[in-house]
């Protein structure tokens, strides 16, 4: 398979994942804003930091003197991380991302899977998307939700299970590690922080929660802790839990099997094995991690470290396969 | 079987549906209908004018609008050069077929087949030993002339010994219906991909229609390319065919990756392909991978910075010496530019009758070669009524329409051809046949609530014929249909994408309907 065409499937990948994510993201806020007696501010800062873009919301949004008020504004966070297209991570723009890559691979996606790419995309700049958007937000959401989630299942069910859908299915695991990781992080520090403060372990509960139908993981857990909603338990479900389509285990170790697939380990005359040995180690690492305590600062010391290396390993893949000049 | 014959060969009955009214251009031949008063259709179309004829124009109005937006969701687009936002367009489509009666294509096809044997023959012989110079036909210098002639490919037999593997021959057809070629494309003809896409648009909105016309299929254009390039392979069968593209920003790029697509083949943009030891490889995951045929989408100046354009960045560096050494096949061969320049044109029937001893069986149209003295003064003296073009422009640029032309730009023109006379050729304007075409109705009622209801009516709008031949070690295949491309602005005789035109899926009839 050709370099450049692996390394836009692998970001094809990535960027379907992440609108996904961030649409799922925004509306699991807007529910918990409603639902938790929350100050504003808590319930949003959290979606910029994660995405990482506080600079340039800082930057775009809060130039008067109250910067705390701009963190709290639902409606300008929102339209910041859908619209704002000086913001890389927006949903227009992580749209439009993930169409021009598949436009350039056209030829080795299917036709399906191409199509619903391309109606999401020329949805998301129609005037039908911003009135759906102005009056029932939820829906919008839910509509971006859908067009990328049947895009990853028409992948799995209309393409070819060889190489092209290896790399974009890497690109989809190791951009889901991020998200969680990024998105465990940033609450669990916060909500920590909140459970000292208000109304302790209620708020606390409520935002676990929402945590969880962030990342789609609320009824996994429940049924994973009978019932049980508590901070370690939590963020050892999302770190750990080896059947969890959305845990950071899960997704390591699958997207070591896809490059495995890529790269066989056997295969020393191939190109990928510095990156294959790297997945290899963080998978064996947090499979050893999942054998001992998990409490307090240790999770923040764990994200970092996955996020870290999933970092070093996709420049890695660059270099190796992807055709990246060093 | 008796009424079956009789429905055939009885009377014709007048259109009081769709085609009511339909106003003929005057000294304008029309594809579908014969001109008299009151309009027939012509004889091998009756059924077919019958059944659309029985169209409402709101249902049309309304598969049209459908049409458009499943090409914009497939994504059959093309960019829109300068437009920095990359914003992409359908290619305009009107949903009325064109129909090419099966005797009339029966002849083209043979026409078609005979001119390519020619042209092929005239490349292997100017680059070769140029017998042709030493028997009058061609004056040799407008032949060393020519932009398209590259002196250094001299001597080189390409893999498999074929040049033009794709060709696209724009056919028009005068007042009294003959056909005559306009002009051969050599180089990297496209279009094709509008050809397979539009006939699955009319498949979907005309089944019946389309299935009482019984017309040739379109859709294996892809198997006979793919089987044109695997046949000039310089290796065996295990071999590895390419499609190289200048990439997504170019405007034809939903046809490099439909062709791809369709032919399985990996799509490939320059800087994947590299040489070494006079043998093209492409960078792929697992390493390099020999490349045997590249068919390639790239104009030729951009093909290797060694040896065309060195400022370019595009490009192969040593694609043209593994190309000498025969280690890779170019499909279009480089150098084809000498063949379908338009001062050589007027040479072509010369061409068939010095290498094949045939007459030619496709008319042409006259042409005065402005490099004549005797022709250069009667264009001048006569420019308010010819069509002047440039000899080595496409896509409707670097034209003159004499009989439409305000008077600067006549004395542009006039300034240009004095200047530089090898680079243009004129012709007298043919009246370029019609075909009914749907005109959608602008919303001009938009104001009352009932018009949303689309509509439209039908008008004659110009119209020619690209059909596609392929040619592979076997010799010429044509493919039995082609892009009919349509000037859909009023009184418009170009019909270029470039300069607003669209297209009509053309329906080769394979006998009587």
């Amino acid at each position: 398979m050709i370099s450049r065409v692996a390394d836009h499937c692998f970001w094809f990948g990535r960027y379907v994942e992440r609108a996904e994510a961030t649409a799922r993201m925004l509306g699991a806020s807007v529910s918990l804003a409603l639902d938790a007696e929350l100050p504003s501010a808590q319930v949003w800062r959290p979606v910029i930091v994660v995405t990482g873009e506080e600079d340039q919301y800082r930057e775009a949004q809060c130039a008067g003197d109250d910067e705390h008020a701009a963190w709290g504004e639902a409606e300008v966070v929102q339209r910041f991380m859908v619209w704002a297209d000086t913001n890389n991570s927006s949903l227009h723009q992580t749209l439009r991302a993930a169409r021009w890559n598949a436009r350039s691979i056209r030829e080795v996606l299917s036709l399906e899977t191409w199509e619903a790419v391309n109606e999401l995309h020329l949805w998301s700049d129609s005037s039908t998307a911003q009135a759906v958007y102005a009056n029932h937000r939820d829906q919008f959401y839910r509509h971006v939700r859908g067009g990328t989630q049947l895009a990853l299942g028409l992948m799995r069910s209309t393409m070819l299970h060889d190489e092209p859908l290896d790399f974009i299915w890497l690109g989809v695991l190791l951009e889901r590690v991020g998200q969680t990781a990024r998105m465990l992080d940033v609450h669990h520090h916060a909500f920590t922080l909140a459970s000292r403060n208000v109304g302790g372990e209620i708020v606390e509960t409520a935002l676990w929660l929402s945590l969880l139908r962030a990342l789609s993981g609320s009824e996994a857990y429940l049924k994973r802790s009978a019932g049980r909603v508590s901070s370690d338990a939590v963020a050892r479900f999302l770190v750990s839990e080896p059947a969890f389509p959305r845990s950071i285990a899960y997704c390591v170790h699958s997207a070591h099997d896809r490059l495995c697939g890529i790269r066989p380990p056997d295969r020393h005359d191939l190109p990928g094995g510095t990156s294959l040995e790297q997945l290899r180690v963080l998978d064996a690492w947090l499979t050893a991690r999942a054998k001992e305590p998990l409490a307090g600062s240790s999770v923040h010391d764990l994200l970092t470290h996955v996020v870290d290396e999933v970092q070093e390993i996709c420049g890695q893949l660059g270099k190796e396969l992807l055709g990246a000049t060093a | 079987m008796q009424s079956q014959s009789q429905s055939q060969s009885g009377p014709i009955a007048q259109l009081a549906g769709l085609f009511e009214g339909y106003p003929g251009l005057a000294n304008t031949y029309d594809e579908m209908f014969d001109g008299a008063s009151p309009q027939l259709p012509r004889a091998p179309f009756a059924r077919i004018a019958a059944l659309l004829d029985k169209m409402r124009p709101e249902d049309l109005a309304r598969a049209q609008a459908l049409a458009e937006s499943a090409l914009l969701q497939q994504g059959v687009t093309f960019s829109v050069y300068g437009d920095s936002r990359g914003t992409e367009k359908i290619f305009p489509f009107c949903l009325l077929p064109r129909v090419v009666a099966a005797e009339d294509f029966r002849r083209l096809e043979r026409g078609l087949q005979q001119r390519l044997r020619a042209l092929s023959m005239f490349l292997d012989d100017i680059y070769g030993e140029q017998k042709i110079f030493g028997a009058g036909v061609i004056p040799p210098e407008m032949i060393l002339g020519a932009g398209g002639y590259r002196p250094m490919l001299r001597g080189l037999k390409p893999p498999g010994g074929v040049r033009i593997h794709v060709a696209g021959v724009d056919l028009i057809r005068d007042t009294d219906g003959t056909w005559r070629v306009l002009e051969d494309n050599l180089r990297t003809p496209s279009g094709v991909s509008y050809v397979v896409e539009n006939r699955l648009v009319s498949k979907r909105m005309f089944p019946k229609v389309f299935d009482a016309a019984r017309v040739h299929r379109v859709d294996h254009y892809p198997t006979r390319l793919a089987e044109t390039l695997r046949s000039v392979s310089p290796s065996g069968d295990d071999l590895c065919a390419v499609v190289l593209t200048p990439g997504p920003y170019n405007s034809a790029y939903f046809e490099h990756s439909f062709l791809a697509r369709t032919m399985g083949l990996e799509l490939v943009q320059a800087p994947d392909l590299f040489v070494d030891g006079d043998k093209v490889y492409c960078r792929t995951t697992r390493g390099p991978k020999r490349v045997d045929v590249i068919y390639r989408r790239t104009d030729e100046a951009f093909l290797d910075p060694d040896v065309f354009r060195p400022d370019s960045m595009l490009g192969v560096r040593g694609l043209m010496k593994a190309y000498a050494a025969g280690n890779v096949a170019l499909a279009n061969a480089p150098g084809n530019g000498v063949a379908d320049d338009k001062a050589i044109y007027p040479f072509v029937p010369d061409m068939i009758e010095y290498y094949l001893g045939e007459q030619p069986i496709l008319e042409q149209v006259a042409t005065y070669v402005c490099m004549f003295d005797d022709d250069r003064k009667y264009v001048l003296e006569h420019l308010d009524e010819m069509v002047v073009k440039a000899v080595d422009e496409a896509g409707g640029y670097g034209m003159l329409m004499g009989p439409q032309a305000s008077q600067a730009e006549l004395d542009e023109f006039r300034a240009r051809i004095t200047a530089e006379p090898r680079r243009y050729i004129a012709q007298r304007r043919i009246e370029l046949s019609s075909c009914p075409t749907w005109i959608a109705e602008s919303s001009s009622r938009a104001s009352s609530a009932i018009s949303l209801t689309p509509t439209g009516r039908v008008e004659p709008r110009r119209v020619d014929l690209r059909p596609y031949i392929l040619t592979s070690r076997e010799g010429p295949w044509v493919l039995p249909g082609g892009l009919t491309r349509v000037a859909l602005k009023q009184g418009s005789y170009v019909v270029n994408s470039s300069q607003g035109g669209g297209s009509k899926d053309t329906w080769v009839m394979k006998d009587h309907a």
